[in-house]
């Protein structure tokens, strides 16, 4: 095999293990990452059944379920490489043949590999505990949930090179970015029963959005004949293809822009301590 | 007055760790954007109910979302700062500050009280302001002015509620604290658990009496509980005997709760001295 | 052993690097010429500040110089670091990389991974350095549970693991205890001997640079003052150093003008507390200036109790070149 692709596909599957085997080596990490977005989902569904809307708790758990993947994003791809940076991590990945893209494709499997225990085991209870009603239509569903998936990660890939940039106050960003995207994403609702038209129309711009909308639609078919509408669905889905591919472009351009900037200024291996 | 002067100065070093930001309105908008988008989702589920649900008529909507905003909003604000101690012991111990607190004349409760009221202080500022934007926020996106009661009195009235759930979320934070001085790993598990059972039982978005029994009766005897009953009771009730009623039961729960909180902080201190982690995570 | 004969495996050429900040312009290296060849421990020595660091960033490809050139193995480092990456190494005493909930192998095994090597491979090694290292026993402990003295010596076999030609180590023996240091040492030297491999060590530790390296570059404000071998510079001093004490201590305005007297290229002083000396090292060049100083020092009212030569040291060289000492008077005497 060509030494390039070899050093590559080394390098995605040794992130990957690193960042599974952190996870399932420490079985606790499931109950951990399990506790506040079910709280969360649990306070969310009471609200709905308060609010006379019992058949809105399942976007409660299915928020629940993809904020435990978008948390996963901020905080362990995104904010990754300024922790790295910190403990000195980085510019062993920067002295190493291996490719930058290979580290954070790795971290991005490993990242939803280790986030399905915790967001399957949510999907579960969920269902256990209330048994939300859903028409779905489990291809599309499994379809957009891989997409919007690939397009979140992109979106940390993209993060990060931010982040390395600005990511000082990198916990501070992460809290500032974490409930705002999510409310406008309409991870817990129906955006498109919420939000007016100029509104939901800006929050296309987020892979997280997008995503949202297309899987409410095929689990729980949003129009008023129960039958999901398939055009926006499909308007979705090409979406998050873009997003994703656009995303994983410019995460790879930005990086390799922001390494000769680090280079140049002397960045790449500074840090808080 | 050696404590005194202790928890001043750390007053003082959790304002400058809180808001010591190079740009300070950068720092402020980034602190009070997290609460307010958590509100805004609290009010707009509550919105899809009142278009989408038969429970809830135009005459009580307002009402309602006065209801979820001000839950929402203290809810946020006892959560941000009752696990300040928790961070200050976690990060304290990477930083070595933590140990050099311990072995100081007044030792470690003045600090983590300061830490946690200049974090009341911090947390109080942006929650009202994200309180704010949130009634603005709601205006615009569901028509409706949300009732809040706003007068001399009611702000009066309001303040001393703040005050006097100080008990209670620094006894929270000792308890937590407890927690965290001894654990080896997750520290931060504990507090996000404890934020979550809040946001149910607390009656933060809806009221506590609609769980089912035990559960009412686990929200009943919070003091968090009844710190946001008496601050709906001046802000949307605008009714001030079952304030008074609310903030003694607050009072006296937040009393129970501190003193609980010291004595396991002060028991988990111990061990670890023991054990040998108060300077690290492991032996 | 000469290594005159050897490739040169690290070459620097007038090497200049700039950082711009708020309080202005720092000139990190000024002019910096280096030649390291295969199988030579070289050690850069220098006081915090002088560019060690700098240099060994520009060098691993981590920092792009301001201007001039460096090559390792023949490939530029600032315009062909792909080339470079494969066959190089970095490792520093400051860091403790790892990730916490993995195991040191596990570590290990990762980082060896980004260089493309087999597993197998890869666990051959690992075992190999670690009995070096004396680490087998910790291999399988979750990075987090591992002392200080530990984790360095994961950082070190994670530098070797990729069998690079050069390794650029930056005062890996930091904050360790004796026995660590020494095991490291040991190791390092086994590399450098066995292996071929050019190892490039940044430190201020005297003892260190004597113990191990075959070369010295002495730097201090981003240029190199001397290069040469351990003993050559130590007798490039000439005559051994002289040692006076005296009592009481003498205060430092008292000892400011000894650096003017013929032949006194510098001195350091420190202070015997249990004592109650005062204890002066002074460089010479010959034995007349020895005896220009203790004369100097008796004109002057001090009392001297005792004087001898004793052999210079590293430090001695450095304070001759740089005419102050590594370390300040540890006592100023009571005004």
């Amino acid at each position: 095999m060509n030494p390039r692709a070899s050093i590559w596909l080394k390098t995605v599957y040794a992130r990957t293990w690193v960042r599974t085997k952190s996870i399932y080596g420490e079985p606790l990490w499931v109950a951990v990452n399990v506790g506040f977005p079910f709280f969360t989902s649990l306070a969310l569904s009471l609200l709905y059944s308060s609010a006379g809307l019992k058949s809105g708790i399942g976007f409660a758990f299915l928020g629940g379920v993809m904020v435990s993947f978008w948390g996963n994003v901020l905080w362990s791809m995104a904010s990754q490489f300024n922790w790295d940076k910190q403990q000195g991590l980085f510019e062993l990945y920067i002295t190493s043949p291996a490719p930058i893209s290979a580290i954070l494709i790795g971290m991005s499997l490993g990242g939803i590999l280790g986030t399905a225990p915790s967001a399957i085991t949510l999907a579960i209870i969920g269902w256990i505990l209330f048994a939300p009603p859903a028409n779905p239509l489990w291809p599309l569903v499994a379809v957009t949930f891989a997409l919007t998936l690939a397009s979140l990660y992109a979106m940390g890939m993209a993060l990060s090179s931010l982040y390395l940039v600005y990511g000082r106050e990198a916990d501070s960003v992460n809290e500032a970015l974490h409930e705002p995207v999510s409310f406008l994403s309409g991870v817990y609702f129906p955006a498109s029963l919420a939000f007016p038209a100029a509104l939901q129309a800006i929050a296309l711009v987020i892979p997280l959005a997008v995503g949202m909308d297309a899987l409410q639609r095929t689990l729980f078919s949003l129009n008023s004949t129960g039958m999901a509408d398939l055009t926006l669905v499909y308007r979705d889905i090409l979406l998050l293809a873009i997003m994703g591919i656009t995303l994983l472009f410019a995460a790879s351009k930005a990086l390799k822009i922001l390494e000769e900037k680090g280079r140049r200024a002397g960045t790449i291996a500074v840090r808080l301590r | 007055m050696s404590y005194v002067r202790s928890l001043i100065a750390s007053i003082r070093v959790g304002w400058a760790r809180d808001f010591g930001w190079t740009n300070p309105i950068l720092g402020f908008s980034l602190k009070t954007i997290a609460p307010i988008a958590s509100t805004m989702t609290a009010l707009t589920i509550l919105y899809i109910g009142f278009r989408n649900g038969a429970s809830i008529t135009p005459d009580n909507f307002p009402s309602k979302l006065g209801f979820i905003v001000i839950g929402a909003t203290l809810y946020a604000h006892i959560s941000s700062y009752s696990w300040v101690p928790t961070l200050a012991i976690a990060e304290g111990k990477w930083t070595f500050v933590f140990p050099q607190v311990y072995v100081s004349t007044k030792s470690s409760p003045p600090y983590l009280a300061g830490r946690c009221l200049a974090s009341f202080a911090s947390s109080t500022v942006t929650s009202m302001a994200s309180l704010a934007v949130a009634v603005g926020i709601s205006l615009y996106l569901f028509g409706v002015a949300i009732p809040l009661v706003v007068t001399p009195l009611s702000i009066v009235l309001f303040g001393l509620a703040l005050v006097v759930n100080i008990f209670a979320s620094m006894g929270l934070g000792f308890l937590l604290g407890a927690y965290a001085i001894l654990a080896s790993k997750f520290e931060w598990a504990l507090p996000t658990y404890v934020s979550g059972i809040l946001m149910v039982f607390s009656g933060a978005l809806f009221p506590v009496t609609s769980l089912p029994r035990p559960f009412s009766d686990i929200g009943d005897v919070l003091p968090f509980t009844e710190f946001i009953r008496a601050s709906r009771a001046v802000l949307l009730y605008d009714t001030v005997g079952p304030y008074f009623y609310y903030l003694g039961l607050s009072f006296l729960g937040g009393v129970v709760l501190l003193a609980i909180g010291l004595l396991a902080f002060k028991y988990s201190e111990e061990r670890a001295r023991r054990l040998g982690v108060l300077d690290r995570k492991v032996v | 052993m000469s290594f005159r004969d050897a490739k040169p495996t690290v070459e620097v050429e007038d090497l200049h690097r700039e950082f711009k900040g708020k309080e202005g312009t720092v000139l990190a290296l000024d002019g910096v010429d280096l030649k390291v060849r295969e199988g030579e421990v070289f050690g850069v020595l220098g006081p915090n500040g002088a560019g060690k660091t700098t240099m060994i960033r520009i060098l691993s490809t981590l920092l792009l110089p301001s201007s001039g050139s460096a090559r390792v193995m023949g490939w530029d480092v600032a315009k062909q670091p792909e080339k470079v990456r494969p066959l190089i190494s970095t490792a520093s005493g400051a860091e403790r990389a790892g990730y916490d909930y993995i195991t040191a192998r596990g570590n290990l095994w990762f980082f060896s991974q980004l260089y493309g090597l087999p597993s197998k491979l890869a666990h051959e090694r690992i075992n190999q350095f670690s009995e070096m290292l004396g680490l087998t026993d910790y291999l399988d402990k979750k990075f987090y549970t591992l002392s200080t003295g530990y984790r360095q010596r994961v950082t070190v076999v994670r530098a070797f693991i990729n069998d690079p030609k050069v390794v650029f180590l930056d005062e890996p023996t930091i904050g360790l205890d004796v026995m660590t240091a020494l095991k490291i040492r040991e190791f390092l030297l086994k590399q450098a001997k066995e292996s071929g491999r050019t190892i490039l060590l940044a430190t201020h530790n005297m003892a260190e640079v004597d113990a191990i390296c075959n070369r010295v570059g002495i730097i201090d404000k981003g240029k190199i003052l001397a290069c040469d071998t351990p003993m050559a510079l130590k007798r490039s001093l000439g005559a051994p150093a002289l040692v006076m004490e005296m009592t009481p201590p003498p205060d430092s305005a008292s000892l400011e003008p000894m650096g003017k007297v013929d032949g006194v290229k510098g001195f350091t002083s420190s202070i015997d507390e249990e004592r109650g000396v005062g204890r002066v090292q002074v460089v010479v060049d010959s034995d007349e200036s020895a005896q220009g100083a203790i004369d100097f020092a008796r004109k002057s009212g001090m009392n001297l109790i005792s004087n001898w030569r004793q052999q210079t040291t590293l430090e001695e060289v450095f304070v001759a070149l740089v005419g102050r000492g590594f370390r300040e008077r540890e006592h100023e005497s009571p005004s």
